[in-house]
């Protein structure tokens, strides 16, 4: 699904150049949970950027899904963004302006053809992610949690294969993290291959391998033997919750 | 991308912007509703020049005697040329095919009176025809005939302006009033025909028949003007020209100039547009220049937008929109910015010139044709200041849009 052969990033040229990444190598099949984690600087984002076909490398060699992605223009990279991979960012990134509807509605705006039944897709998106009393809302009358969740509708609204998520519990409170690598986890068991970026470790365990970079390299990779299971914590809560 | 859809967004996205939205577009608004008003207002003028001009008679031909000019907008004759007889007049009837009447005449500014009633008057003296020829219907009363005009009768036909100077408005008809010294019998009324396309009073006249103004008002054997009627408004020209060469024969001109002027309705309608049109042209470009202006605002506040919406832009990128996709979607905004303005403007422009017709300030003629240029012309310059906007927008690498918020 995903290959990455000695991918190297280095920003700037001549005496000036900083290498980010030097030489990373990994793939991950299809259906994967995977966590990247590193501390800042160690180059966690421009991978996630280059996985994400929004950033190409200085070297090496990047396949998605069959595809060298160093060889495609941006209007081919925009069309595999559109269609394979579903971004959730820790700032949400939402439309200030218009409803949690048409947030999710906008990357069929760029697909070819417009579905025809693009609102229903989206409602369905919604409901998925437990907003289907939220539909018209505005991103301020929600709350952080349900931001992301309005995010994660949008990531899935193409049926892309990947979801890549860039700290996606950052900007929240433990509780609501925990719902949202709640939606991940059932994404991953439907069969839809999760990257999720994070330096939090507790993040991390949710996931079934782990890659830590470290200086732009890969410093380790590892299966994790025994996920944590974020559906059955959040049952887990309401029930305590429900018992006091 | 679905163009349609996106457009439904943008829209969302300024609706919700609304004292900035209207802000941008304030300068395209003033831009078109003052082109609007300006070319409705040109308009007006120009129909109230024209409907003078065709007041004054029907394919009417004027031969002055000698050369004339045009001093402070009003036609003078330079010098008493006395040159042109009551029988060039006939001549012209008879002779020239084009030309169906010609009625000469005669007048001079001449001291009035009914018996205390003292009024300085235009008296016109003039052969039955000049009637016909110059559009002066009676009002009351009668006019003269020919056999009163052999005979030099002094029977004289007022102006309604005349008619309220000396009688204050009284019915005159039979009443003796004195022209110079010279008693004459009021016969008739004129119907007011208001003021002409130099803004002189038409009704401020007395009209006598021709034979007698001359000999026994004036003292001359010549006359100043020739009022001419052509067959139809194609034979102006060649009427004009028939004529030209007939008292040039008759005046045995050979190679010295003119002794007289020539002008016809068509010729003069020309100028007058000519001079109104270019009147409004140059107003409503300054006016114009207000559109490039608000161009300007739209192009500042776009800038701010894309600036604004560096985040919004780097979300779309991620998504699946091309460059392409983010450069028409700015372009759609800009131009649909200055096409409310415009819309907005047309309507202002439409309803003040509306306005100031019914409030009788100033005839106006809406102008749709330039309603719809101003309209156009706004969307184009919505779109050519929104270009460079649109060009920043997609230029911006999507992960540092994503990053700058």
């Amino acid at each position: 699904m995903i290959e990455l052969k000695t991918i190297e990033k280095t920003y700037g040229s001549g005496d000036t150049a900083t290498p980010v990444l030097k030489g990373i190598s990994f793939r991950i099949q299809a259906g994967e949970y995977v966590a990247l984690m590193g501390a800042s600087g160690t180059g966690k984002s421009t991978l996630m950027n280059i996985v994400g076909c929004l950033d190409k490398p200085t070297g090496g060699q990047y396949q998605l899904d069959g595809a060298d992605a160093g060889t495609l223009d941006d209007n081919a990279l925009s069309h595999l963004r559109n269609q394979k991979i579903g971004f959730v960012f820790q700032q949400f990134h939402l439309l200030e302006r218009t409803t949690a509807l048409k947030n999710v509605m906008l990357p069929l705006i760029y697909s070819e053809p417009y579905p025809e039944d693009a609102e229903q897709r989206a409602e369905k998106a919604l409901t998925a992610v437990g907003l289907n009393d939220r539909m018209y809302y505005r991103p301020g009358e929600l709350s952080g949690g349900q931001q992301q969740r309005v995010a994660i509708a949008r990531a899935l609204i193409t049926n892309p294969q990947i979801i890549l998520a860039d700290e996606p519990t950052g900007n929240l409170d433990s509780k609501s993290g925990l719902e949202i690598l709640a939606i991940f986890k059932r994404l991953h068991r439907d069969g839809h291959t999760i990257i999720i970026v994070t330096h939090n470790e507790e993040v991390a365990e949710h996931a079934d391998r782990v890659i830590v970079l470290k200086d732009g390299k890969i410093e380790q990779d590892r299966r994790v033997a025994q996920p944590r299971d974020a559906e059955k914590e959040v049952d887990e809560r309401i029930g305590r919750e429900d018992a006091e | 991308m679905k163009l349609s859809r996106n457009l439904a967004l943008s829209c969302e996205i300024l609706a919700a912007q609304k004292l900035r939205t209207l802000l941008s577009v304030t300068g395209i608004v003033v831009g078109v509703g003052a082109v609007v008003l300006i070319v409705s207002a040109g308009r007006g003028a120009e129909k109230k020049i024209l409907d003078r001009i065709r007041d004054m008679g029907t394919n009417l031909i004027v031969v002055n005697a000698g050369q004339t000019r045009i001093i402070a907008g009003r036609q003078r004759q330079i010098a008493t040329v006395t040159t042109l007889k009551a029988d060039d007049a006939e001549a012209i009837a008879r002779q020239c095919p084009s030309v169906a009447l010609a009625a000469p005449a005669i007048s001079k500014k001449l001291a009035t009176r009914y018996e205390s009633e003292n009024a300085n008057t235009n008296v016109v003296g003039m052969t039955p025809e000049g009637f016909h020829v110059r559009n002066i219907a009676i009002a009351s009363g009668r006019s003269f005939d020919p056999e009163e005009n052999r005979a030099q009768r002094r029977v004289a036909i007022l102006g309604p302006t005349v008619v309220e100077n000396l009688f204050d408005g009284a019915d005159p008809t039979g009443l003796r009033i004195r022209i110079g010294r010279v008693p004459f019998e009021v016969v008739g009324v004129t119907a007011p025909k208001g003021m002409d396309a130099n803004g002189v009073d038409q009704d401020d006249l007395i009209i006598v028949p021709l034979g007698t103004a001359m000999r026994r008002l004036f003292n001359v054997t010549h006359i100043q003007t020739i009022y001419v009627q052509a067959r139809s408004a194609e034979l102006l020209n060649t009427g004009e020209k028939e004529i030209r060469e007939l008292l040039r024969q008759r005046h045995r001109l050979r190679d010295k100039p003119d002794d007289f002027t020539i002008q016809n309705q068509a010729t003069l309608v020309d100028t007058e547009r000519e001079t109104t049109r270019s009147m409004t042209f140059l107003i409503s470009s300054v006016a114009g220049i207000s559109l490039v202006v608000g161009g300007i605002g739209i192009l500042a506040v776009m800038l701010i937008s894309v600036r604004e919406r560096t985040g919004e832009i780097g979300l779309r990128r991620a998504v699946g929109a091309r460059r392409s996709d983010i450069r028409t979607q700015f372009l759609l905004e800009s131009g649909l910015l200055a096409a409310v303005g415009g819309l907005v403007g047309v309507l202002g422009g439409v309803g003040a010139a509306l306005a100031v017709s019914m409030l009788g300030y100033w005839e106006t003629v809406i102008s749709w044709p330039a309603a719809l240029i101003g309209f156009a012309f706004s969307v184009f310059v919505g779109i050519v200041f929104g270009i460079y906007p649109a060009i920043r927008a997609a230029a911006l690498e999507p992960i540092e849009a994503l990053r700058a918020e």
